[in-house]
């Protein structure tokens, strides 16, 4: 089964972020917990962990892109 | 609170302390810093040190240069200045700059220096800016740093960053020595010194915090975890320098775009970054990967760049902005 990872909301503030880099590349296996993806907003770093355990299969957005809370970024592919 | 005197005045050690708590000491409670640097460029994690940095005068000053692994702008600080740095555990991955800021004021206000939060989480007085902050988040920790001027070198401040020269030309925006201004005009009397003997008393006060130190071996594992991770070549390495040619242009109402690419020897696209700060939901390593092997000509050029945006529109980019920018 495929999982969708949609952006969280991570600041009060702001929903548009910086997407910085990816800590997983598709085919990697991936644990609940484990850092997927980091981005940037109001001179904030976060790190977004994975709510699944499976394959990374897809990355729908790339270092530099400016991503929105809610937008599709990955999906995993799931037991 | 625990409070972790830092005599150090060498950036990158203390970077690697902050590290190093948030990631291997792991503190059941929060702990507060408050550390000076000789001088030093801090450049926010995602910034390109090329468009920020007047490298020749960093170097001919020999003033530091370090990466922070926190977001936001460049900052310079001196022995003028101060550092704060704020670490708490907690499983809220929301940002959250109110609690360290409303400490700090607080402080301020005690030692008899007034000073206002802005809407970009930056303490300013009459809206010039004395302090700013950044964040980064670590698994169960979030850390909040900030810098201070008191009596800092606002002259090679001004000196030392670059305002990002396709922005200043198309945006106006007045220096970095312009929006700043330095405490000492609430404490003229004071030395560098005092100002911070005076705050880190305040801070403890408000904070009742317990003082703590690091052992030797703690001190030693930091020396490690500098040079891993806040080396000086981390400061220098960005994704452009992997590319021949880089066009930059300020467009109205789209934002900056960047292109850099190199080309191979038949004069075809051997690698493409885009970039700049426009809106657009398009998927730009699939727009590089459409350029790549393509002749570096117009008429190669131009079809997948209308097809690309085609599909997924840069806000107000016309197709052939982008063609007139490669060429």
């Amino acid at each position: 089964m495929i999982k969708e990872v949609h952006m969280p909301k991570l600041s009060p503030k702001s929903d548009e972020y910086f997407f910085g880099k990816w800590d997983k590349q598709p085919g990697d296996s991936v644990k609940t917990g484990d850092v997927l993806f980091e981005v940037e907003t109001e001179k904030a770093i976060s790190q977004v962990e994975s709510q699944e355990d499976g394959i990374l299969k897809a990355q729908e957005v790339a270092a530099g892109e400016t991503t929105k809370v809610g937008d599709l970024v990955a999906t995993i592919e799931v037991a | 609170m625990i409070y972790l005197p830092v005599d150090s005045l060498d950036v990158r050690h203390n970077f690697a302390l902050e590290y190093y708590l948030m990631t291997e000491k792991r503190p059941s409670e929060p702990v507060l810093l408050l550390w000076s640097t000789t001088p030093t460029v801090m450049l926010g994690k995602y910034q390109t040190a090329e468009n920020e940095l007047n490298r020749p005068f960093i170097e001919a000053n020999h003033i530091a240069a370090v990466r922070r692994l926190s977001g936001g702008g460049t900052i310079y600080n001196d022995q003028g200045g101060c550092q704060f740095t704020l670490i708490t555990p907690t499983q809220d991955t929301t940002i959250d700059f109110t609690s360290g800021l409303s400490l700090v004021s607080q402080a301020l206000n005690r030692i008899g220096i007034k000073t206002q939060n802005d809407s970009r989480n930056d303490l300013v007085v009459d809206g010039r800016k004395v302090s700013g902050s950044a964040q980064y988040m670590t698994d169960g920790f979030r850390l909040h740093h900030g810098s201070l001027l008191f009596n800092s070198n606002l002259n090679w401040m001004a000196h030392v960053l670059k305002v990002d020269p396709v922005k200043l030309k198309a945006k106006h925006i007045s220096s970095v020595h312009q929006r700043t201004v330095n405490l000492i005009e609430q404490q003229p009397n004071w030395t560098a010194a005092e100002f911070k003997q005076q705050l880190e008393h305040a801070l403890i006060e408000i904070t009742n915090a317990k003082t703590d130190y690091l052992t030797s071996a703690e001190e030693s594992r930091l020396r490690v975890i500098a040079a891993e991770h806040f080396s000086e070549a981390a400061v220098w390495h960005s994704d452009h320098r992997d590319f021949d040619h880089v066009h930059k242009r300020y467009l109205k109402g789209i934002g900056v775009i960047a292109v850099a690419f190199s080309l191979d020897h038949h004069q075809r696209f051997s690698a493409i970054k885009i970039s700049g700060d426009f809106f657009s939901n398009i998927n730009l390593q699939r727009f590089e990967q459409a350029l790549i092997g393509k002749t570096y000509q117009p008429q190669a050029v131009t079809p997948v760049i209308e097809h690309q945006l085609r599909q997924t529109p840069i806000k107000g980019l016309q197709p052939e902005q982008l063609t007139e920018l490669l060429f």
